[in-house]
């Protein structure tokens, strides 16, 4: 008796351990927010809004890598050559060479989609600010299918937001002209949705005219490469015009348009924002520099040169090559704004030889942070050059004249001396040859012009290191990485890699 | 690293991704811990391992990596005795790389860039045969140039009245070169003392025991500046209050404070700083080095403070009632918490000689673990008849851990005087973070055994965790265990007594493992903390993942203890196999879902293996010598039987597409595979060293080779074309070993006589392929300027040369790219890691009874002990013992240790 009374005794004590607690198991994360309980206000669609740029952000340098390295502008320099770099202004690429996927630019479509699909449930204070943020989502889901378009050709088109996996999740590659209806659709909702054709402060997000000027960089594309003719030509100068409407104008003087105390210049459409603290350095450009080790002594070097290669970080990886440096005459103030030419005075300056040592690109230099040079250029995807190059190459594909707009930036490039450049209208053939070096006065180092070349079908003629391999049309594509085939088998490699 | 602690992997692991991080559950008197760094050695009192599934259901979720489980000390009823320990511990490396001297550097680095320049025509890399490089000739006396080598002119020639030479430089023999010569391993490494004091006092009488200790250990490292320095305490208390109910308490205390650099930058780099590099300026200031990825070490880390402070505090309280005969109830409740304080501050400091960083970058940290615990267990025990003895348990355990940090940065402090964060003038930036974990179990065990004959036992597990999908947060982990004591049957009888011992035993058991699951990552994360143009960001980077359960693994285990000549010579035998479901593992994903990967439950994971064990005691028990001797070995192997459906054959993740000979066709490889193994590399098989130009005329074109000029020369390596197509590509790769071991085991060895005692142990282990990065690294300068290898004195240098180490090339991947091979290398730095370690070697002796007696001492050993002294290995790296890819790694120090142990 006396032990079934103890037993009684604690059973409430077992019991109280024993409650089935499933609900306990339930916790809420404190520091992170679970997918289920997002999307629910106008502050989740800005900071996934936000967070698509700072993703495309860390895409900037594999676009430099696609949009620009192989035009062989740049070459090896007294560093070296590093082996994701050798392939590309080479032109030598194979599956296993070692180059960036595509994973990155689909995070930033991830978040485009995201916001697409969950954006339109949301109630805002104002249509417009949803509008505008669907505008940004759609221009930018375009803008990444058009840099992979151009790059590989078709690629698998994904137009949902991935939240699990399954067996779908394993796509093949739709076609080129699947990819550009897609492409085509979205820049035209993002141009229809945005509710004006204002630059929201700073110029380091999509706009209107920024989605414009992405349309006839489309249009342009489609028109030459794609067959689309004067159609796409006419809806490119249609682009063009609408921007024409904003607010900007064409900097008087060239190198202001890229320096660091001047971000989001009124010649700016859109760049991507880079900021001590908050980003990395802009990818590309502290490779064409001088290492600190590789640095010749001070006593070796002009008082001009000095002044340059200050700052104490950097490296010497690209260096300009000589068809892209003598193609600058020294009238063009575009030319010592782009790059700068090293000499050492060997064994002192200024008695010693002049010897040539290499060539940096300077159009983007950077600025100091504790006495040290960090290059938080902005990254331009649109400026008003570009609105005025696209209008001139629409213009003479549709057989009018593009000399207003190629005479708008020689004035500003050659000043006093532009008389002897200005342009004159020749063939159509003249033309484009002169808009394309055009391109390449103005824009170098801008990571476009690889694309350029692509559009006007010059790359062999043009690119030194592609002029021995005139017929092996496949290297106009990037070739699919092992990475990527290996873990998507429906994935087929572009031919001839 | 000072203070760090082994690595403890049984029987394989159940990881797909990290078999390396399957660490097992420690149970340190009964608090769950995921490490045991914090446990001073001579606290414990026993260590159990539990490797059978039977065994470790009762733990349950987490088990199935196996338990440890660790008793601390308690005091004994009897006289109260003080024990006073003290070590002193010599460290020494005894593993540094045989670099070349600063002649030979520069003769080898000055003709691979010349090589390289023109093979790659790179004409601007000639520049750094005249710059201020590590071989080049732009370096002068001023503190602006980190390197000595430059021409001999009238202004440096006083140099050699200082140590430097010369030589002829061998591009150009009419011109003579002035260097210096300096082997930065010698200010890297220093002799490391240890000081080790401890402290105990325990006793008791009937009704109440106590054990108090007090440690103190001061270790400096043997890398400058790292030290680490811990001081330890225990309380342990029991009292019986009457014949039913006793309480006890443990107090574990633990405090650490060290620095400890960045390991990567020093000991993979830095201690490579080549031998040319200036230690000193002329103004006798220390000279940086290249930069503070390839510093002088004695410069560098002295600018640097990265201190950390650890606390670890375990207190438990626990009671035992005797609610009837055989019925016990045993609640225990816990609360362990850990805090680490961490600061970092990097001084004003010369990154290289002609950058001056001010940057000043400082940061702090605190993080702190709780963990509370409580558990509360029914036992009832019963003998029926003179035979049937029976066990029941049941029980309750409630886990929940809770993480919270904080921590900021800034920077542009105005002086090198604080090191605290308030100096700094810019804030950077500021982080914190909290998690909690929550897991709940209930469990039983019976068992049952017939007069010691047959033996059953009967165990189930019911966990159910906070951090796993909605619908999955519960499992269920049974096991059973069957023996059978040959020995106790009648029909035994028939042989001599004592001379043979034999048990069967049989389990099968089911065990859950959460450990890599983050405590949300099942909900999926959108993260926050960037910014972009001043906007805060928010960003989907985990994937929600509400299917995420229980990885469960299976474990079936026969083995049979057999005893012979009264249990002097015991063999135990063990063989299992362990299927593991549900693999918790991350899994690639296609590119074009935006996300590299997501956790998942993968797959299913076989694991087999034999583990023998053999302990002798080889002289009679009269024997005034004894001998015993121990020897224990064990062989595991992996097969993947399962993986997710993704549309590949044999749902492959990962891997290489390779030429099969047998097959005459081309296959996918390695990586993950149904019917594959973990761990296996492939890379491109190393035929020799192409003695002559002729020889390499026919050699394959190399598609792996950067440069426009894919042919082969004389002193290139020859690696075979596989698929026989003409060309070196990605598919010409073979199998290259596999990087876990298929043997490990040990032998040890004690002889005792009188007072004296010697005791040796050794431990193997065999099959293991290392990726040896440095030797490819070393003699192929993958860095650029990186101390060379001594191998390269036997290099292929002209026509005609037989050697296995080809013609020497600056930046190897940038020229022909024969060794670093897209960082797969190729079989050449494929090396087999099988070693014997000589682990220790102790003397000791007790100092005789009646001696002491005099003066009140009632034990008194003193001993001498050699700890990590000798590797026979064929591995030509600095150590095998961590297998895997070698880049580089904190050296293990060999150790004489003086000990001395008094028991008053």
């Amino acid at each position: 008796m006396k032990n079934i009374f103890k037993i009684l005794i604690f059973l409430p004590v077992a019991s109280f351990l024993i409650i089935s607690c499933t609900e306990g198991l339930k916790l809420e994360p404190v520091s992170q927010i679970s997918v289920g309980s997002y999307w629910k206000t106008e502050n989740d669609a800005n900071g996934v809004l936000y967070g698509m740029y700072s993703r495309f952000r860390n895409t900037t340098a594999n676009r430099f890598f696609w949009g620009e390295l192989r035009s062989n502008d740049f070459g090896p320099s007294v560093g070296g050559e590093p082996i994701e770099h050798g392939p590309l202004y080479r032109n030598t690429l194979n599956a296993s060479s070692p180059l960036p996927t595509w994973l990155t630019m689909y995070t930033v479509i991830h978040d485009a989609n995201l916001i697409l699909k969950y954006v339109p449930g949301i109630t805002f204070a104002s249509e417009d600010n949803k509008n505008s943020i669907l505008a940004q989502a759609y221009a930018m889901r375009a803008y990444c299918y058009f840099v992979m378009v151009r790059t590989w050709g078709g690629v698998p088109l994904v137009v949902e937001p991935t939240e699990g996996y399954s067996e779908k999740s394993q796509r093949e590659r739709a076609t080129v002209e699947e990819v550009f209806t897609l492409i085509k659709k979205d820049i035209q909702d993002a141009i229809t949705l945005f509710p004006n054709n204002n630059y929201p402060n700073g110029r380091f997000v999509w706009s209107k005219p920024a989605a414009n000027a992405l349309k006839a960089d489309i249009y342009l594309w489609t028109g030459k490469r794609l067959g689309g003719g004067n159609a796409d030509f006419t809806a490119a100068l249609n682009a063009l015009n609408d921007i024409e409407t904003s607010d900007i104008t064409l900097l008087p003087t060239f190198s202001r348009v890229f320096d660091y105390d001047n971000k989001g210049n009124k010649e700016i459409l859109f760049a991507v924002r880079y900021m001590d603290q908050e980003s990395g350095e802009c990818g590309p450009y502290d490779q064409s520099f001088i290492h600190p080790q590789a640095m010749p002594g001070s006593n070796q070097l002009d008082d001009s040169t000095k002044i340059v290669l200050s700052g104490g970080r950097g490296y010497t990886y690209l260096q300009v090559q000589p068809h892209i440096r003598s193609s600058f005459s020294w009238m063009d103030q575009r030319r010592n704004a782009s790059f700068k030419e090293i000499y050492t005075y060997v064994p002192i300056y200024p008695s010693g030889e002049k010897t040539y040592y290499t060539a940096i690109q300077v159009k983007f230099d950077g600025t100091f942070v504790s006495g040290q040079r960090y290059w938080y250029d902005d990254y331009i995807i649109y400026r008003y050059g570009d609105v005025l190059l696209m209008k001139a190459e629409a213009k003479n594909a549709l057989g009018q004249d593009p000399t207003e707009d190629i005479n708008k930036l020689r004035q500003r490039a050659y000043g006093d001396y532009f008389p002897q450049f200005a342009f004159v209208n020749g063939t159509k053939e003249e033309n484009d040859a002169a808009i394309l070096k055009e391109w390449m006065l103005e824009k170098i180092f801008e990571g476009r012009y690889w694309w350029d070349l692509l559009r006007f079908g010059k790359a062999f003629e043009l690119v030194p290191s592609l002029q021995d391999k005139v017929g092996q049309n496949h290297l106009l594509l990037f070739p699919i990485v092992q990475a990527t085939l290996s873990i998507e088998p429906k994935v087929v490699q572009n031919p001839g890699y | 690293m000072p203070g760090s602690s082994p690595r403890i992997i049984i029987r394989g692991g159940t990881s797909i991704n990290n078999p390396d991080g399957a660490a097992p559950l420690y149970i340190v008197d009964g608090v769950i811990r995921t490490n045991i760094n914090n446990i001073d050695q001579s606290d414990i009192e026993s260590i159990q391992v539990l490797k059978d599934a039977a065994a470790t259901s009762i733990y349950g979720a987490r088990a199935s990596n196996g338990v440890v489980i660790i008793e601390t000390k308690s005091g004994q009823s009897g006289k109260t005795q003080i024990n006073y320990k003290y070590d002193f511990t010599i460290s020494n490396n005894v593993e540094k790389y045989d670099f070349l001297d600063a002649r030979n550097y520069i003769y080898f680095q000055r003709l691979g860039i010349y090589r390289s320049a023109t093979w790659g025509n790179k004409p601007a890399q000639l520049a750094m045969l005249t710059g201020p490089t590590s071989a080049g000739t732009g370096n002068d006396l001023t503190n602006r140039t980190a390197y000595s080598v430059q021409y001999l002119s009238t202004e440096n020639q006083y140099k050699l009245n200082e140590g430097w030479e010369t030589m002829p430089d061998p591009l150009d023999s009419t011109k003579t070169i002035i260097f210096s010569n300096f082997d930065f391993q010698d200010v890297t490494y220093r002799t490391g003392i240890t000081q080790n004091h401890t402290i105990t006092a325990s006793g008791g009488t009937d009704r109440a025991t106590f054990s108090a200790g007090l440690g103190y250990m001061n270790s400096d490292g043997i890398v400058i500046t790292t030290f680490y320095r811990r001081l330890t305490g225990h309380l342990n208390g029991e009292v019986k209050l009457n014949e039913r109910l006793s309480f006890f308490g443990r107090v574990l205390y633990k405090n650490s404070h060290d620095n400890n650099p960045s390991a990567e930058s020093t000991f993979g780099r830095s201690q490579g700083l080549p031998p040319t590099a200036k230690y000193k300026f002329e103004d006798g200031t220390y000279a940086p080095g290249q930069s503070s990825s390839l510093a002088n070490n004695e410069y560098y880390l002295n600018t640097r403070v990265d201190k950390r402070i650890e606390d670890d505090l375990t207190m438990v309280a626990g009671a035992q009632l005797k609610i009837l005969p055989g019925l016990t109830f045993d609640p225990q409740v816990s609360w362990w918490q850990t805090t680490i304080d961490s600061r970092n501050f990097q001084k004003a400091f010369w990154n290289g000689p002609t950058s001056y960083v001010v940057t000043r970058n400082a940061s702090g940290a605190y993080s702190k673990y709780l963990q509370k615990q409580a558990d509360a267990v029914f036992t009832y025990s019963k003998a029926f008849l003179n035979a049937h003895n029976l066990e029941a348990k049941l029980g309750f355990s409630y886990f929940d851990g809770y993480s919270t940090s904080l921590s900021a940065s800034g920077r542009d402090a105005a002086t090198d005087l604080i090191p605290t964060l308030n100096a700094a003038a810019t804030p950077v930036s500021v982080s914190g973070a909290e998690s909690e974990q929550v897991i709940y179990g209930y469990f039983g065990r019976i068992n049952y055994n017939y007069k010691q004959k047959y033996l059953l036992s009967v165990n189930a597990r019911y966990d159910g965790a906070s951090n796993l999908g909605d619908n999955f947060k519960w499992g269920f982990f049974p096991g059973i265990s069957v023996g059978w004591n040959l020995h106790k049957e009648r029909f035994w009888s028939m042989l001599p007594e004592n001379l043979l011992k034999l048990k069967l035993r049989g389990s099968y058991g089911v065990n859950g493992n959460i450990s890599g699951l983050g405590a949300y990552t099942a909900q999926g994360t959108y993260a926050v903390g960037g910014r972009y143009g001043g906007f805060a960001v928010i960003q989907n980077t985990v994937m929600a993942n509400n299917e995420l359960q229980w990885e469960q693994s299976n474990t079936l285990d026969f083995g049979l203890d057999l005893g012979v000549f009264n249990n002097r010579i015991n063999l135990m035998f063990d063989v299992y196999r362990r299927v593991t479901d549900n693999l918790l593992a991350s899994m690639a994903l296609p590119h074009s879902t935006g996300f590299s990967s997501t956790l998942t439950n993968l797959g299913s994971l076989e694991n087999m293996g034999v583990e023998i064990e053999i302990n002798a005691s080889i002289l009679p028990v009269t024997s005034e010598l004894q001998w015993d001797a121990s020897f224990n070995i064990s062989t595991v192997s992996n097969k993947i039987l399962k993986l997710p459906y993704n549309g590949v054959e044999r749902n492959r993740i990962g891997g290489v597409e390779v030429w099969d000979e047998k097959a005459r066709a081309y296959v996918w490889k390695g990586g993950l595979q149904e019917g594959g193994t973990m761990g296996d590399y492939y890379t491109y098989k190393y035929l020799g060293v192409y003695a002559t130009d002729e020889e390499a005329a026919n050699a394959p074109i190399d598609d792996l080779t950067p440069i426009a000029d894919k042919k082969c020369y004389g002193g290139d390596i020859n690696l075979a074309d596989l698929d026989g197509d003409g060309r070196i590509t990605t598919k010409d790769q073979v199998y290259a070993g596999n990087i876990y071991p298929d043997l490990t085991g040990g032998i040890s060895s004690s002889l005792m006589y009188k007072n004296f005692s010697l005791f040796i142990r050794t431990d193997f282990t065999v099959g293991q392929t290392i990726f040896n990065y440095m030797r490819g690294s070393l003699i192929g300068q993958f860095q650029g300027d990186n101390g060379l290898s001594t191998e390269l004195l036997r290099s292929w240098r002209k026509q005609g040369d037989v050697t296995d180490i080809p013609q020497f090339v600056y930046a190897d991947q940038q020229v022909r790219n024969k060794i670093y091979r897209a960082n797969g290398g190729n079989t050449f730095i494929y090396e087999r890691g099988d070693f014997l370690a000589v682990r220790e070697i102790t003397l000791s002796y007790d100092l005789p009874k009646n001696l002491l007696q005099k003066v009140k001492i009632s034990g008194l050993r003193i001993n001498v002990t050699g700890n990590n002294l000798h590797y026979f290995t064929k591995f030509t790296g600095l150590n095998p013992e961590f297998g895997g890819r070698d880049y580089g790694r904190y050296p293990i120090p060999r150790n004489i240790i003086f000990g001395l142990n008094m028991t008053l």
